[in-house]
C-alpha cells in the first residue's frame, strides 16, 4: 500500500481532490440561476418588442464579445466600489466580498450570456407544424410555451448546452487569478501553482489538475447523455446521444 | 508636443480640459496605450500559428499512417476536456524547463546535477525577457486554438464537394497534389465561419498575456486604476480600477465588432466563383 501512496503521481490525486471540489463548487453555484436567466434572455431576444429584444441583444452581445477574465476583474471591482458605502453598512460585506459570492455571480453572468444565445437559436429553429397544430388546438400563448415551445427547445439545445456546461466549467479556472485567495480555499489551478513552485515539476502537477479537468468533463458529458435520452425517451428515430463534444463556445 | 497641446487645450477649451488632457497624456496612460501593442501582436501570430497548427493537426488526422491519424486525433480533443488558460500556462514553463534541462547538462558540474534543486546550477537559469515571453504566449495560444482549427478544418475538408477529388485524380494529380491545391485550396470558404468563431475565443484568449508576465493592457489598468496619492499633489483619485476595467470591456467589445465585419468581408470574397449550396 505505502508503494501506492508514495507515487507522486497518486500524491498529487490526493492533494489535489479538495480544491478540485472548488470548481465543482463555482460550476454547480452557477447553474442554476444561469439557466433560468438564460431561458429568460432568449425568449427576451425572441420577443416582439423591440426594447426587450435590444435589451437582451446587447447584454448578451456585450457578455459574449469580452473575455471573462476582464469580467472578473470589473465586477470585483464595482464590489469593492462599493464595499465602503455600501456593503459595510449594510453589514453584508463579508458575504458579498467573498470569492465564493463573488465567483459564481461572475460566472453567472457570463453563462447566462452563452446559453441564452444557444435557446435562442433552438427557439428560431422551432417545427413549423408544431406550432401550427398548437393554434389550431386554440391555444393560448402560455399554453403554447409549456406544451410545445419550451420541450422542443430545450430537445434543440440541449447537446449545445451540455457543451456550454462544460466551458463553464472550465471557466472556474479563472476564479482564483481574478479573486483573492482565502486561506486554504483553492481551487486545482491554484493549488498546482502553488504545488509547480514547491518543486518545479510542471509536467506533474499541472497534468494531473489537467487530468481531473478532463475527468470531470467527461463525466459532465456522460450525465447529460442520460438526461438527453430521457428527453428524447418518446421519440423513436433513436436519437442517441453522442459522446462527441462540440469544439466552439 | 504633449505638453503645447495640453496648454492650448487648457486656453481654448477650459482648465479643467486640460488637466484631464494632461493626465490621460501623462507616461503612464502612454504606456498603457502603447502596451495594446501586445495584445494585437499575440492575437495576429497567435491566429497565424493556430491556422497552420490547424491544417497540420487536421491533415494528420486524415492521414493513412495509423499513429499519426492516433496523434492528430489526441491533439484536437485534448482542448475539449482542459481548460485553455492552463495549457497557456503549461507549454511556456514546460519549454523554458526544457531548455533549462538542455542548458544544465552542459554548464552543470556532476555534483550539481545529482541534487534535487531546479534549476541544477545558476548558470543554467533562463531568465526571460518580455519578448520572449510574448514569443511563447504567441505559440502557446497557436498550439491551443490551433486544436480548435483543426477541428473546424477537418470538418471543412469533408464539405469540399467530392466529384471535386475524384476528377482532380481523373486528371492524373498526385494524392498530394490533390489535397493540397484541392481540398485544402477549397475548404476556406466552408472554414471561415468557424474559423471566425476559433478568432473570437484567441482574441479573448489574449487577456492572459498579463499571466506570463508580460505588462500588457490588464496589468496597465490594474496599476493606473489603483488609489493614486502623491504627497506633493494630495489624493489624485480613489479606487479607479472599475473604471480602467470597464474600458477593457469595451475595448474587448470594440475589437469583436470589427473582426465579426472584416469576416463577413472574408466570407463574401472568399465565396466568389464558387457555387455553393444555401451560401450567403
Amino acid at each position: 500500500m505505502d508503494w501506492l501512496l508514495n507515487n507522486p503521481i497518486v500524491q498529487d490525486i490526493i492533494t489535489l481532490a479538495k480544491p478540485a471540489t472548488f470548481n465543482i463548487y463555482f460550476a454547480l453555484a452557477s447553474i442554476p440561476i444561469g439557466f433560468p436567466l438564460a431561458v429568460l434572455l432568449a425568449v427576451m431576444k425572441n420577443s416582439g418588442n423591440g426594447l426587450v429584444s435590444r435589451v437582451a441583444r446587447v447584454y448578451i452581445y456585450a457578455f459574449r464579445g469580452s473575455p471573462l477574465f476582464i469580467q472578473f476583474f470589473m465586477f470585483y471591482s464595482i464590489m469593492l466600489a462599493f464595499n465602503l458605502s455600501h456593503w459595510k453598512p449594510m453589514g453584508i460585506d463579508h458575504i458579498v466580498m467573498h470569492p465564493l459570492f463573488i465567483g459564481p455571480l461572475v460566472l453567472i453572468l457570463n453563462t447566462s450570456a452563452y446559453a441564452a444565445e444557444i435557446f435562442y437559436g433552438a427557439l428560431r429553429s422551432l417545427p413549423k407544424g408544431e406550432m401550427e397544430a398548437a393554434q389550431a388546438f386554440g391555444m393560448n400563448r402560455w399554453q403554447t410555451f409549456k406544451a410545445v415551445t419550451w420541450p422542443n427547445a430545450l430537445r434543440l439545445a440541449w447537446p449545445a448546452y451540455t457543451n456550454e456546461v462544460v466551458f463553464l466549467f472550465h471557466a472556474t479556472a479563472l476564479v482564483y487569478f481574478t479573486l483573492p485567495v482565502i486561506n486554504e480555499q483553492k481551487d486545482l489551478m491554484n493549488k498546482a501553482g502553488e504545488l509547480f513552485e514547491r518543486d518545479y515539476n510542471v509536467f506533474l502537477h499541472f497534468s494531473v489538475a489537467g487530468l481531473y479537468f478532463l475527468v470531470i468533463s467527461m463525466a459532465i458529458f456522460y450525465i447529460s447523455g442520460l438526461i438527453y435520452k430521457r428527453l428524447c425517451a418518446h421519440l423513436d428515430t433513436g436519437a442517441a446521444f453522442k459522446l462527441k463534444p462540440n469544439y466552439m463556445r | 508636443m504633449l505638453e503645447t497641446l495640453a496648454n492650448w487645450v487648457s486656453q481654448n477649451v477650459s482648465e479643467e480640459a486640460g488637466t484631464w488632457f494632461q493626465y490621460f497624456t501623462n507616461g503612464k496612460h502612454l504606456a498603457w496605450y502603447a502596451s495594446v501593442r501586445f495584445t494585437l501582436i499575440a492575437a495576429v501570430f497567435g491566429a497565424m500559428i493556430a491556422v497552420l497548427c490547424g491544417v497540420l493537426g487536421a491533415a494528420a488526422r486524415r492521414s493513412g499512417f495509423a499513429p499519426l491519424r492516433w496523434l492528430g486525433l489526441a491533439y484536437t480533443t485534448m482542448v475539449r476536456g482542459i481548460p485553455d488558460v492552463l495549457f497557456i500556462l503549461f507549454f511556456p514553463l514546460a519549454f523554458e524547463q526544457l531548455v533549462e534541462f538542455v542548458m544544465s547538462r552542459g554548464l552543470c558540474s556532476a555534483e550539481e546535477l545529482a541534487g534535487s534543486a531546479w534549476p541544477p546550477c545558476d548558470a543554467a537559469q533562463w531568465y526571460l525577457s518580455t519578448t520572449e515571453y510574448l514569443i511563447m504566449a504567441c505559440v502557446s495560444l497557436g498550439l491551443v486554438y490551433g486544436a480548435f482549427a483543426a477541428n473546424v478544418v477537418h470538418g471543412a475538408m469533408n464539405s469540399v464537394p467530392k466529384g471535386q477529388l475524384e476528377s482532380a485524380r481523373a486528371f492524373g494529380f498526385s494524392n498530394r497534389q490533390i489535397f493540397w491545391n484541392f481540398q485544402v485550396r477549397q475548404m476556406w470558404v466552408y472554414a471561415l465561419p468557424g474559423l471566425s468563431n476559433v478568432w473570437m475565443l484567441l482574441l479573448k484568449a489574449t487577456s492572459f498575456l498579463s499571466l506570463l508576465q508580460i505588462a500588457d493592457i490588464v496589468q496597465w489598468a490594474d496599476r493606473l486604476g489603483a488609489p493614486n496619492y502623491f504627497a506633493r499633489a494630495g489624493m489624485v483619485h480613489p479606487d479607479w480600477r472599475w473604471k480602467y476595467y470597464f474600458v477593457l470591456f469595451l475595448f474587448y467589445i470594440l475589437l469583436t465588432i470589427i473582426s465579426e465585419r472584416i469576416f463577413e468581408w472574408l466570407q463574401r470574397k472568399a465565396g466568389r466563383g464558387m457555387a455553393l449550396h444555401g451560401a450567403d
